[in-house]
């Protein structure tokens, strides 16, 4: 049993209730969410547009209060000031004081952790070096482009050399360059030792970097665990690609065509009993397998899944109320 | 006190790159200018006239840097959203509440400067080295802008710039009218009405009490005690209206 000072994150029973509109009504934005995100793991969360993923991110960096509920981060209440002392934060689209050359911008960030002037010259050179930014750094950050101005915020995340590093959408409109940038800083802090705890709803960039993943669904966490664990070993289809002679009819064979068998190279999805009767009708028409892929479920389903659960509970709710 | 500093500065900065800084300046020195003119066009003690008007000028640009910076300095950093990456460091909210204020106080305090030093050379010039009490009325003058931009801050903690700049400005108008809110409400015949009036004045600030620009135009001295009582007053109010918009700014949610 793992307690909440060995976690980097712990939430229990996290609740948050928005009266956003004129008459007050309540809106709930998270639905009493219990979370751990364990020390030197990389945790994604994910979830569609307006699914609480920010809300969660907002209540445990102290800028939303919660409506019930409680969270530490590294051991500490998460509403003590000092709990943010081994933080780094990213926000969603990050803002900064446009006045600021990147230099200027990563000093004041680091001056509000305190870090004497000698550690926080050296972590600037170093950080501005990291995020390739050595050669922007006194040009004001309202001249950056996006990417760059990502590059700044993350700099600014890691000023503090931070145990923890939140992240809120960080390769969210970045080029492919700009997010392979990113995931290889998320996998350095990790190789460090670091946690790093991200929001996403780019699937094919969490698949391949997180250890674990918590998928939130209308402000409920539906599922946490290592992508094996979330969508299973089971292989559920199985691609054959194979060559056949020409006038082979593919309608001897099981499963369904996903490219035609007028080409080189044909393509058929089975399920995975029939995988042995398919290569033998195919190897007895003088045909030759070129490759036999397994088709495993995807975050995509996974997420999609519970999407549609969400949905057909809320119209089973709506159609009780009415 | 490293952070403390780090939001203060920050904030000077960048309120002096702001434009609009400049503009009021440019205004303020301008009166202060024409004023020498009106020397001209006035009848009796043309010094004092020249004086007042310039003493004046320096009142009202100095209230107008206070309001104006003062009702978007917090609302700014929610509407662009840099505050995201500032509550999120281990800083109470409090101490960036104090952060804002100190830089706009700096920001004041060198805008305050550059007319004061205007003023110096303009009465050199033509009337010789400004009495002794010109410079008291000025810190007396410093407290009360102190004053009204802690006010400026409470207002723009909860709502939008043109909100907190209503109110602002109430309070100025009121602030000046606080020995009237008395005044007639003693001459009232309902005792309810007195009362109310007696609670009006003691609530809500008297920025009469940092008022010694008359005394300072005659050149004449400013009692200690007046003065005393203008600064501790000062800091004590401008401590709790501060409070205050670290209270309401410590529960904000930021959306």
């Amino acid at each position: 049993m793992t307690t909440p000072g060995e976690m980097a994150i712990t939430c229990r029973g996290l609740r948050k209730v928005y009266h956003s509109d004129f008459l007050r009504r309540p809106f709930v934005g998270l639905h009493g969410m219990d979370l751990d995100v364990q020390r030197g793991e990389i945790f994604g969360f994910i979830g569609p547009n307006g699914a609480g993923k920010t809300t969660a991110i907002k209540i445990l960096m102290g800028l939303q209060s919660a409506t019930a509920g409680e969270a530490s981060i590294l051991g500490v209440d998460h509403r003590e000031h000092e709990s943010k002392r081994k933080v780094g934060f990213l926000p969603e689209r990050p803002y900064f004081y446009e006045h600021l050359t990147s230099r200027e911008l990563l000093r004041f960030y680091g001056q509000l952790f305190d870090l004497p002037r000698k550690v926080l010259d050296r972590r600037i050179e170093e950080l501005l070096v990291k995020v390739k930014l050595e050669r922007f750094a006194d040009v004001p950050v309202g001249d950056y482009s996006k990417g760059m101005r990502q590059r700044a915020g993350v700099a600014q995340a890691l000023i503090n050399d931070p145990e923890l590093v939140v992240m809120d959408e960080p390769m969210s409109g970045l080029d492919p360059m700009g997010r392979a940038l990113i995931r290889d800083l998320i996998f350095e802090e990790r190789e460090r030792g670091r946690t790093v705890f991200f929001s996403s709803h780019i699937l094919a960039d969490v698949e391949m970097i997180c250890d674990r993943v918590g998928i939130i669904v209308g402000g409920e966490l539906r599922g946490a665990g290592t992508i094996d664990e979330l969508v299973g070993h089971q292989v559920e289809h199985v691609d054959c690609v194979y060559r056949c002679p020409e006038g082979f009819d593919d309608a001897v064979l099981p499963g369904e065509r996903v490219r035609g068998n007028t080409g080189e190279r044909s393509q058929q999805r089975v399920d995975p009993p029939d995988l042995d009767k398919t290569i033998d009708l195919i190897r007895a028409a003088g045909g030759q397998v070129l490759e036999v892929n397994p088709l495993r479920a995807s975050l995509e389903n996974i997420l999609m899944t519970e999407i549609d659960r969400k949905k057909q509970v809320d119209s089973k709710r709506m159609g009780v109320l009415n | 006190m490293t952070r403390l500093y780090a939001i203060a500065v920050n904030t000077f900065r960048e309120a002096i790159r702001d434009r609009i800084l400049y503009s009021i300046l440019f205004f303020g020195a301008l009166v202060l200018l024409t004023s020498l003119a009106m020397q001209e066009l006035t009848l009796g003690d043309q010094d004092k006239v020249v004086r007042s008007i310039a003493q004046g000028a320096i009142r009202l640009f100095g209230s107008v840097i206070a309001i104006f910076l003062g009702i978007g300095l917090v609302f700014k950093e929610l509407e662009r959203k840099t505050i995201y990456t500032i509550a999120s460091k281990p800083i109470p909210r409090w101490l960036f509440i104090l952060g804002k204020y100190v830089g706009l106080m700096g920001v004041i305090a060198a805008e305050l400067g550059l007319m004061a030093l205007l003023y110096i050379v303009l009465m050199t010039v033509q009337q010789g080295f400004p009495a002794s009490s010109v410079f008291v009325s000025w810190v007396m003058l410093y407290m009360e802008l102190g004053l009204l931009t802690a006010w400026a801050i409470l207002f723009s903690s909860y709502s939008t710039p043109t909100t907190a700049a209503a109110f602002t400005l109430a309070i100025f108008a009121i602030g000046h009218s606080a020995d009237d809110i008395w005044m007639f409400g003693q001459k009232a015949e309902s005792e309810s009405v007195r009362a109310f009036s007696e609670y009006l004045y003691y609530v809500l600030p008297n920025l009469g009490v940092f008022n010694a620009t008359d005394l300072a135009v005659h050149h004449m001295p400013i009692p200690t005690e007046q003065f005393l009582w203008a600064m501790g007053y000062g800091v004590g109010y401008s401590a709790v209206v501060l409070g205050a918009a670290a209270l309401v700014f410590s529960r904000r949610d930021f959306k």
